[in-house]
């Protein structure tokens, strides 16, 4: 990339933030009515991002600190741009769940009147120390003190492990819905390496085009031989979960038909095919990882994948009261009322606003600044 | 011990929303919301009926906060503004609120709202007890157990207004009150007991 065309790339991602915020000071205005949320979808957009991101953080830090936990030298090579990736990811998930909350001006509360038992605040606690970790490891990789750098991978990847069962946690620990289930961490986990590393490749792939690095065919064809395992430790627990609520045909049944041919089933079938089975298929054979296009294509193809999984987990959860009955769940939103002419809802309803999406486009746009910028200022230059 | 609840008999309920009406008068509930439901069970239409003619039947369920002796909403809350008081009832410090919403997806009974906006109440300005506190934008809330009448000894504004008389208000740890004996009477029951809430509200026919 030439220095006019990164200075168009800053300028319209610096364009897209700066609308995102406007969005964010209305909504802060508005409250969270200018959302599609309700009482009875009263998470969207936003956790649905914060779990995608909290995910795409993982692959990063736990690529590079395998490199020193487990002798990996050839992953050392993009170990820097690796925890650049976490680094950023793990940022923006902070900001969804702060973006999501009604009264952010009371969020100290959570410093001063912390209850143990939430898992909420333990998720505060573990991001809070990963960010830490990851800067540590930019700050020592940069100076090259690898002595440093090789003991904190030994904490870095059990945390790197454990941020990501503590997301899952915040669902999979609520009794009241359907994603009580102890599978829910190695889900989790599977998903964030899988979507983690396919964005770690995507960054490579993008950095040696700009040629700010170079990976070589060999390290991109390893490191999707290691994606392809990914893939199907992902689709292991998944299938795992599906026989679950599938073989009993009774209290799971209702979840899974609204998964599988309900509202949630688009995004679950691409998942299924999309984000799985195809680029498993792509990245099984030697000969087509060595095809950087091949290889980058399965990597959007797994994200993509991991964000539908987001999806249909948040959202199935949400369409099924435990208690059904008409008029059914008052719905509190003024704007969605006014949409669906009534208070009254009996199924759980949701569409994002523009509002929302402009304000998501835009954590996403400060995430991709934050990479150019922080990769231009780290990665020594060539 | 003094765990304060509510019996519900849903042979006497006739579905008339009295109560929710009552509860949202009284708590200065915003539009759009209530802290009292009244279900049509089994249909989707409200005072729809359930069955094929000739054999239909149909039934009422009236859902507010079920007060859990083991709160699922205030086992999640991160700032601990969800709280069980003296006298056992799930109460909300709507200052320490962040709305982060974990105790809504938490509850299974859907017995929460939230001000997903700033208030709007139709009438332009605040009803009910003056004694209740306003909540804002960006705070949920749910039923109190009318916190501010049963402070007094009074009972709930569900409980007095219900013209079906369904409603039984009291002390669980008394076994000596109408509640109690209703509950060891009636053999009532509670909602989704599978779920472990241990709630406080009962029902019974």
């Amino acid at each position: 990339m030439n220095a006019t065309q990164t200075r168009i790339t800053y300028g319209v991602l610096g364009a897209i933030v700066l609308a995102g915020f406007g969005c964010w000071v209305y909504q802060q205005m508005g409250g969270l009515a200018v959302t599609g949320m309700n009482n009875a979808t009263s998470w969207g957009l936003y956790i649905t991002m914060f779990m995608f991101f909290v995910g795409l953080s993982a692959g990063g830090l736990i690529v590079a600190s395998s490199a020193h936990v487990f002798g990996i030298e050839s992953f050392k090579k993009v170990a820097l741009p690796a925890v650049i990736t976490s680094t950023v990811c793990i940022c923006c998930a902070g900001m969804f769940v702060l973006i999501d909350l009604g009264g952010i001006q009371r969020v100290w509360q959570m410093l001063v009147s912390p209850n143990v038992s939430s898992v909420l605040l333990w998720d505060m606690c573990v991001i809070t120390i990963y960010l830490v970790i990851n800067i540590l490891d930019l700050v020592w990789m940069k100076k090259g003190d690898e002595a440093k750098v090789r003991k904190l991978s030994y904490v870095a990847l059990p945390v790197a492990i454990l941020v990501h069962s503590v997301t899952a946690w915040i669902f999979g620990l609520q009794i009241a819905r359907e994603w009580y289930s102890a599978i829910m961490a190695p889900i989790f986990v599977a998903s964030a390496l899988d979507s983690g590393l396919a964005l770690m490749i995507v960054a490579l792939l993008a950095l040696e085009k700009a040629g700010k690095l170079e990976t070589g065919h060999e390290l991109i064809a390893k490191l999707a031989r290691l994606l392809a395992t990914f893939i199907c430790v992902d689709a292991f627990f998944i299938g795992c979960e599906v026989l679950t609520m599938a073989y009993p045909a009774a209290s799971g049944a209702e979840a899974l038909a609204i998964m599988t041919s309900g509202v949630t089933a688009p995004y679950f079938w691409f998942e299924i095919v999309g984000g799985l089975l195809v680029p498993f298929l792509v990245l099984a054979s030697a000969k087509r990882r060595n095809s950087y296009g091949l290889v980058g294509l399965s990597c959007v193809l797994v994200i993509l994948g991991v964000l539908c999984k987001r999806v249909w987990l948040l959202f199935t959860s949400f369409v099924e009261p435990n208690i059904f009955g008409a008029g059914g769940i008052t719905l509190g939103n003024a704007n969605v009322i006014a949409q669906q002419g009534s208070i009254w809802t009996t199924l759980g309803t949701y569409a994002p606003t523009a509002i929302e999406v402009m304000v998501v486009l835009a954590v996403v746009a400060l995430g991709v600044l934050a990479f150019m910028v922080m990769s231009s200022k780290l990665l020594p230059k060539k | 011990m003094t765990r304060l609840a509510i019996a519900i008999n849903k042979h006497r309920c006739i579905g008339c929303t009295t109560c929710s009406l009552a509860c949202k008068m009284q708590n200065n509930v915003p539009d759009g919301m209530l802290w009292n439901r009244v279900l049509t069970e089994n249909v989707d239409h409200y005072d729809d009926a359930e069955g094929v003619y000739p054999n239909l039947s149909r039934s009422y369920l009236p859902v507010a906060c079920q007060h859990c002796d083991n709160p699922a909403c205030q086992r999640v809350c991160p700032t601990g503004a969800t709280y069980t008081d003296d006298k056992g009832r799930v109460e909300i410090d709507y200052d320490k609120c962040i709305g982060c919403r974990m105790c809504m997806a938490a509850c299974p009974y859907n017995a929460r709202v939230f001000n997903w906006n700033e208030p709007v109440r139709s009438t332009g300005f605040n009803y009910g007890d003056a004694r209740v506190p306003a909540r804002g934008k960006g705070v949920m809330e749910k039923c109190t157990l009318c916190k501010e009448r049963t402070d007094e000894g009074l009972e709930p504004q569900c409980v007095v207004c219900c013209p079906g008389d369904a409603r039984i208000f009291g002390d669980l740890d008394d076994p000596e009150s109408e509640i109690s004996k209703a509950i060891r009477d009636h053999a009532a029951y509670v909602l989704l007991e599978d779920k472990g809430t241990r709630p406080k509200v009962h029902y019974f026919n």
